[in-house]
C-alpha cells in the first residue's frame, strides 16, 4: 500500500473535559496522526474546550487528568497549543499577562498552553492541510 | 470533492438527521462518540459508514455488527483525513 | 477558500451561536469569504422584536445586523426550519436567503464549520 505524503492538521477542540469526550478523543487522534507521519501543526481550544488548559484541574485520583495528560503530549510533540482568548477570559482561564490587565488575584493556564485570538484559528484555515473540529457531546 | 462527515452526536440529536441530509453519494460517514449509539438505533436510515472501534466497545455495542458498518480505530481514521480533502465535523 | 459557519442551536440558552459568529466575524476581519448559515432551531436567531435585556444578554439580532458590515457575504436560512417554528423569510430581523439544505448546497464551500 503506498502511503499518501504527509499532512498537516490543526484540531480544534470546542467541548470541555469532564463534560464530553472532546479532548480524550482529540489526544487519539493526535497520537494516530503523528504515527501515520503527519505533522499536528497546533491544537486550538475554543468555547467550552478551553477548560482544558485550566492547570487547576484536580480529578479525583482514579480518574485521568486530561490536562497533565494533553501537557505532557504536547511538551513531548513540541506542538503549539493555543486557547483562544476571549474563550478562555470570560470562563475564567487566565496567564499571567491577562491576570496583569485585568488585576485578578491568579493566573492558572497550564504549560505549554498559550492564549492567542482567533486570528490563529483564522491562519490554520488557510495553511494546515486539514482541520478537525472536536466538538461538545450535546 | 468527496467528503468525510465526522459525527460524535447521538441518533436522537437533531443533528444527526442533519447530517444524513448533507450526505452526498461519494461522501464517507464515520460515527465517533455518542453517535455509535446509531449501530442500534431503531428504524434509522443509517447509510454504509464506519464507527469508532473504542467508542462502540465502551457502549457494548461491539456484537452488534450492522451490515455495511466497519470497524476502524483511530489510524483508521487518519487514514480516512487522508483520503479526503474536505472533512466536516458534526 | 469560502468558509460556511453554522448555527444550529437556539439563541439565549447557550453561548455556542455567540462564539461562531465571533468566528465568522474573525474571518471576515481578515478578508476570508464567509457566508452564514442558520440551521434547524438556529433559525430562531433571525426572529424579529428579541428583547433579552431581562436576561441582562445583548440581543443577538444587535450582534447580526453588524454581519454584512463587518464583511460576512450572506446571511442563509434553512427553508424547512423556517416553516417548523413558523417564520417567513420576509419578516426575519435580518434579510436572509431561504436554502434547501441538499448535499450539493454544502458542497459549494470549501470548509463547514459548526460548533
Amino acid at each position: 500500500m503506498t502511503r499518501s505524503p504527509a499532512l498537516s492538521y490543526t484540531l480544534v477542540i470546542s467541548g470541555a473535559p469532564y463534560t464530553s469526550q472532546a479532548p480524550q478523543s482529540a489526544l487519539a487522534f493526535a497520537k494516530a496522526l503523528i504515527s501515520g507521519g503527519h505533522k499536528l501543526d497546533r491544537v486550538f481550544l475554543y468555547g467550552d474546550g478551553v477548560y482544558l488548559a485550566s492547570s487547576l484541574v484536580t480529578p479525583p485520583s482514579d480518574e485521568v487528568n486530561w490536562t497533565q495528560l494533553w501537557s505532557e503530549f504536547l511538551m513531548q510533540t513540541r506542538t503549539p497549543a493555543v486557547a483562544c482568548i476571549a474563550s478562555a477570559l470570560r470562563r475564567g482561564i487566565l496567564d499571567s499577562a491577562e491576570q496583569t490587565r485585568y488585576e485578578q488575584p491568579a493566573s492558572n493556564i497550564a504549560e505549554p498552553f498559550e492564549m492567542a485570538g482567533l486570528g490563529d484559528w483564522v491562519e490554520a484555515t488557510m495553511t494546515s492541510s486539514r482541520i478537525l473540529y472536536f466538538l461538545p457531546t450535546d | 470533492m468527496p467528503t468525510l462527515h465526522i459525527i460524535n452526536k447521538a441518533p436522537d440529536h437533531p443533528r444527526f438527521p442533519a447530517c444524513l441530509r448533507a450526505l452526498a453519494e461519494d461522501d464517507t460517514l464515520v460515527l465517533i462518540e455518542n453517535a455509535v449509539m446509531a449501530l442500534v438505533f431503531e428504524s434509522l436510515p443509517l447509510p454504509p459508514c464506519y464507527a469508532l472501534r473504542a467508542d462502540v466497545n465502551a457502549r457494548a455495542l461491539s456484537e452488534s455488527s450492522v451490515t455495511g458498518v466497519k470497524m476502524i480505530g483511530y489510524a483508521g481514521l487518519v487514514v480516512l483525513t487522508e483520503t479526503h480533502q474536505r472533512v466536516m465535523n458534526w | 477558500m469560502h468558509t460556511l459557519i453554522v448555527i444550529d442551536r437556539l439563541p439565549y440558552g447557550d453561548w455556542h451561536g455567540r462564539e461562531a459568529l465571533d468566528m465568522a466575524f474573525s474571518l471576515a476581519a481578515f478578508d476570508r469569504p464567509v457566508t452564514l448559515l442558520f440551521r434547524g432551531a438556529g433559525v430562531n436567531w433571525l426572529r424579529p422584536g428579541q428583547s433579552a435585556d431581562q436576561l441582562s444578554q445583548k440581543s443577538v439580532e444587535r450582534n447580526l445586523s453588524a454581519a454584512t458590515i463587518f464583511g460576512v457575504s450572506a446571511l442563509l436560512a434553512d427553508k424547512a426550519a423556517l416553516r417548523q417554528y413558523r417564520l417567513s423569510s420576509d419578516q426575519l430581523s435580518q434579510s436572509a436567503s431561504e436554502t434547501d439544505l441538499t448535499p450539493a448546497f454544502y458542497k459549494q464551500f470549501d470548509a463547514v464549520v459548526v460548533l
